[in-house]
């Protein structure tokens, strides 16, 4: 944690414990406007029609450091209070959730562009990776043009 | 090294989420009690389980033949295992009498292993799951098989009658996995792993993910004194001369850290670095 930002990182194999969904961070203090918490849950259709879990790899070390990054990044750009990130690993299935990550601030604007900023650099950034489990057998995931004109956005 | 077992194994995943981890079947003094499904929405439910039987080589030819003395066995296991799953709640005590809309058995001779695999799909709209009705199928399924086989084959053992998915209801769904969760590595959050030292100057190479599959190994030592150019192009070169499986890592798309840090082709190497080698990232 940085002492100077309210800057939180978490990778775990566990469920998102109740605390995870934002309301922790307006609690106790007056100064906080706007919560924004996105959730990213596993879908049953990616890339195969019938996908009953995936199984999430990550770099343990590298994980952590490019999420506090990412978190420093947005703080630089937003007038943040707080910022979460929240990732799981290891096996889940459909309907689980996979990533949460909130951000506080004075004003909802900031918060969600923090939030929307945060998920954009985690997909291209951060080094995790997703190996689907279908009814056709297990694959990596593949990455997403998208994903990258996503994070260009943010770049101009 | 070992990957690092999920905490939560899907195994009893279901019962883990929120505070469910409790026996549904017994009271808060810890009588049996069957479950009020009255208020619960109806929702489609579907579940498959598996089991088989082992028996001799020879036994099982005249299976696969229709020469035992009792007929046609495959047909009267298949009948049963309907029959039983129809029949489940007056069984098993506490479950409820459900109407199925669909029970399905499939049967898998195996020469291989010497086994009959049974698979039984058992499917309704309702307020309560299916899987007791598809494990009573192929709990009487697979005891039928044993009574047809019987006069020639005492020595058969009915084992892995297992939940394999099942689908609808409150609890989520659930799929039974063989395969142990990947994870990668054993180091540290934050640390980044020396692991044993080199004598001389080298680097510790990580592969991961769908890499590490296509190269078929998840790390190696390079001595720096193997390396015509100490950077990242040079360590590509040396890993590709070696072995010819390391040519992906000359494809655009893989991505390297140095300790931690993304790094490109012409970065340099030191002494004890960590280097990984990737495919693109696909988290969130």
């Amino acid at each position: 944690m940085d002492v100077h930002k309210d800057i939180r990182v978490s990778v775990q194999h566990e469920p998102f414990s109740s605390a995870d969904d934002g309301s922790e961070l307006g609690r106790g203090r007056t100064d906080i406007g706007a919560v924004v918490c996105f959730t990213g849950l596993v879908r049953d259709f990616n890339e195969s029609p019938d996908v009953t879990g995936l199984t999430l790899e990550h770099y343990p070390g590298m994980t952590e450091r490019t999420l506090e990054d990412i978190g420093r990044e947005a703080w630089q750009r937003w007038s943040l209070k707080a910022v979460r990130i929240v990732h799981r690993v290891g096996y889940m299935a459909p309907g689980d959730g996979i990533v949460r990550v909130s951000a506080a601030s004075t004003h909802r604007r900031d918060a969600f562009e923090a939030c929307d900023f945060i998920m954009d650099f985690l997909k291209t950034r951060a080094p995790f990776w997703k190996k689907e489990h279908a009814g056709s057998g297990d694959y990596w995931v593949k990455e997403r043009a998208t994903d990258y004109a996503d994070a260009d956005r943010w770049e101009s | 090294m070992p990957a690092c077992p999920s905490r939560i194994t899907p195994e009893w995943r279901d019962d883990m989420e929120g505070e469910n981890m409790q026996l549904t079947h017994l009271d808060a003094h810890g009588k049996a009690s069957m479950v009020d499904v009255g208020e619960k929405g109806e929702t489609r439910r579907e579940a498959i389980a598996s089991g088989r039987i082992v028996m001799q080589p020879e036994t099982l030819a005249l299976l696969a033949d229709g020469a035992l003395p009792k007929g046609d066995v495959i047909a009267t296991a298949r009948i049963a295992g309907i029959q039983a799953a129809k029949r489940t709640h007056e069984l098993i005590p506490l479950c409820h009498s459900l109407a199925l809309s669909k029970v399905a058995l499939e049967f898998d001779v195996d020469a291989l292993n010497n086994c009959v695999h049974v698979e039984a799909m058992c499917r309704l709209t309702g307020r309560t799951g299916v899987e007791m009705e598809a494990l009573t199928a192929v709990s009487v399924a697979c005891l039928t098989l044993y009574d047809m086989c019987k006069a020639v084959d005492k020595s058969m053992r009915i084992d892995a009658v297992q939940l394999e998915q099942k689908s609808g209801g409150q609890r989520g769904d659930y799929q039974r996995r063989v395969d142990a969760p990947i994870v990668t590595g054993d180091s540290v959050a934050r640390e980044v792993s020396l692991g044993d030292r080199c004598d001389s100057p080298c680097v510790r190479v990580k592969f991961l993910a769908e890499l590490r599959e296509r190269v078929g190994e998840s790390e190696t030592i390079v001595a720096l004194d193997q390396l015509d150019n100490c950077d990242v192009a040079g360590l590509k070169a040396t890993l590709t001369a070696r072995n010819g499986a390391f040519e992906v890592l000359g494809e655009r798309r893989v991505l390297c850290a140095i300790n931690q840090v993304m790094a490109n082709d012409s970065a340099r190497i030191t002494d004890e670095d960590e280097v990984a080698f990737f495919p693109p990232v696909t988290g969130g």
